[in-house]
């Protein structure tokens, strides 16, 4: 019989704290041969079970390159993270998947990127920028552009630098500043006159709160940018990851099997925004 | 040929079933709603569609889906299923046709659904033709009032049921013992609801009135109560539980149960953000996904017209009678 919402046991091999409320998961499958199988592509996501709390989607925020382990960024805003960010290393989750389409990163390829988060949407764009490194030669200029609240919940900070130094453009905002906060104060379109690219061949990702993503494609549209240039990463309640429960329908669209990437012209017969 | 039984005699064919089957019939329960269970002799009830469809035997309000043990270094996951041998008798043609477009997403969608999929293998289902249109239903427009996919059809006439077999399965129950063959030609099975739903271009029209002041003004008397997705036979979205058992070696289990789009927690995720935040936006996305997301994606309607949901609702309000209010002004233009 197929069972299809059976978990796969995994064990947390480290814990990293990124920020007051986020930790980084890595996790390894139990079954050796499992984890030796396993690929993806940036964008994807998994579902993760935290046994006897629940099971909830995590995009993968590891590079595609490095498959050995596989890391979750996960930040405690509800029961499922709760519980996950009360384990250590050495327990057990459950994964599935991994489910969804991922970054179009076939049409990225010789293009310009630009990178657009939102808070804990730099996670699963992470992984695109792992890809990206990677395979440096394979495309042009890229600029990583990402925003919070404060700079406390940053993520990332030091693999900012990192990226910097591998000829990124990386720039960074918060909606509030400490004394010691250098750069930009706003929202992340507001580091959008930072974008130094011919916009014909630039492909855009997107991935944070829903009003960021809303606001950041009419701000890119005004920069040239078209629809067809620019996807974001969609977020929905799940329960089944394929196609099943239906809390993830936007429109007739699944974001779980048909997303959660969406291009901005997709997005616009959806009915993104129902109310 | 055909096969007739007598009316009289139906008890009896039943009770013969229980050797070999779980046997479901429709009868009221003890709150006087008409429904689906296990037969035990109890008075049938024939004389309409029932209150609530046979939904339950395939998608069972709690099912678990499998159950975990935590042992000292992983996790004894196993998986459950439901091996019930199964004959449901007087399922309606609407309700066979939910059974039809359920099959769409649980057997040839994305793969099987193993929980769904067994118990419609191991489920036969004895059909029975509406001898009269009933009041709310609205199958003659929606090509529902002819069963599909059963395995036996009885039809009334008189003091007998005709029989006809469409299945190996539904051939072997015609037990000699209960069954005579008849050269007496099939009763007609044509009714003709008097509610009804134009269909023409009726998904791209919903979807194109997305806006229509249609759905603000009947979901002003919403209430939110969810009967409408618990009577409907096809409505089948579900959130997870985990069920969860203190103490080592003691097994816990995972669990689907049934969740409703009008409710606003179906949408919300973490940080407290909710997608359909509004009563317009929920029943939106129930007729929508009856009558137009469903037919896009699998080709069939979600929507049988049984009617059920217009009958359950404690404010009257009419999927039917939304559909049909934006259709008149679409199929004008």
């Amino acid at each position: 019989m197929t069972a299809p919402e059976k978990p796969e046991p995994a064990e947390i091999t480290s814990i990293v704290q990124d920020t007051l409320d986020t930790k980084t998961f890595t996790v390894r499958y139990l079954d050796k041969e499992r984890q030796k199988s396993f690929r993806f592509v940036p964008g994807k996501f998994m579902m993760v079970s935290i046994f006897g709390f629940g099971e909830m989607p995590i995009s993968i925020s590891s590079s595609p390159y490095k498959t050995d382990s596989i890391k979750f960024t996960v930040v405690n805003v509800g029961n499922v993270t709760n519980a996950m960010h009360g384990l250590k290393e050495g327990d057990l989750v459950g994964l599935r998947g991994p489910f969804g389409n991922g970054f179009p990163l076939q049409k990225m390829r010789k293009k310009n990127i630009l990178f657009v988060a939102g808070g804990c949407g730099l996670a699963p764009l992470r992984s695109a920028i792992y890809a990206v490194q990677e395979k440096k030669q394979e495309f042009g200029k890229v600029f990583v552009l990402s925003g919070c609240r404060t700079p406390q919940n940053a993520l990332f900070s030091g693999e900012k630098e990192q990226w910097k130094s591998d000829g990124f453009n990386v720039f960074s905002t918060v909606d509030k500043a400490d004394s010691g906060w250098k750069s930009n104060v706003g929202l992340v379109t507001s580091l959008f006159p930072k974008i130094d690219l011919p916009v014909e061949n630039t492909i855009a990702l997107l991935c944070g709160p829903p009003i960021m993503v809303h606001f950041a494609l009419i701000e890119l549209a005004k920069k040239g940018f078209k629809d067809e240039q620019m996807f974001a990463s969609m977020e929905r309640m799940m329960q089944c990851g394929i196609g099943y429960c239906s809390h993830c329908n936007i429109g007739d669209k699944y974001v779980c099997k048909d997303g959660p990437v969406f291009s901005a012209k997709e997005l616009k017969n959806m009915p993104v925004k129902e109310d | 040929m055909s096969h007739a039984i007598k009316k009289e005699s139906l008890p009896e064919f039943l009770e013969s079933l229980k050797k070999n089957f779980e046997v479901i019939v429709p009868a009221k329960n003890a709150s006087g709603a008409s429904c689906f269970q296990e037969y035990e002799g109890q008075e049938l009830f024939l004389s309409a569609r029932t209150d609530f469809s046979p939904k339950k035997y395939f998608r069972p309000p709690n099912e678990k889906t499998f159950s975990f043990t935590k042992e000292t270094s992983s996790y004894d996951i196993a998986e459950e299923t439901d091996k019930t041998k199964r004959v449901i008798f007087g399922v309606r043609p609407c309700d066979t046709h939910a059974l039809d477009a359920l099959d769409e997403l649980f057997i040839k969608f994305l793969g099987e659904d193993g929980f769904y999929s067994e118990r419609r293998k191991n489920t036969v289902i004895i059909a029975l033709q509406c001898p009269e249109a009933c009041k709310t239903g609205f199958c003659t427009s929606l090509g529902t009032s002819k069963p599909i996919g059963h395995d036996l059809l009885f039809i009334e006439r008189g003091q007998d049921f005709f029989a006809r077999p469409e299945t190996a399965q539904g051939r072997a129950l015609l037990d000699k013992k209960f069954f005579r063959s008849t050269s007496d030609a099939e009763p007609s099975t044509r009714i003709k609801c008097s509610k009804e739903l134009e269909t023409k271009n009726l998904a791209e029209n919903l979807h194109k009135n997305f806006s229509h002041p249609v759905w603000a003004k009947e979901a002003e008397r919403c209430l939110s109560c969810t009967n409408c997705t618990q009577a409907c036979p096809t409505c089948y979205c579900y959130t997870t539980c985990d069920d969860f058992e203190f103490g080592s070696n003691s097994e816990s289990a995972r669990s689907r149960l049934p969740d409703s789009c009008q409710l606003k927690r179906f949408t919300l995720v973490a940080g407290n953000h909710v997608f359909r935040e509004s009563r317009t936006a929920r029943l939106r996305q129930f007729v929508l996904h009856k009558l137009s997301y469903y037919k896009k994606n699998h080709g069939k309607q979600l929507c049988v017209g049984c009617g059920r949901c217009i009958s359950a609702c404690p404010a009257k309000i009419d999927l039917a009678f939304i559909a049909n209010t934006i259709q008149k002004e679409a199929l004008k233009q």
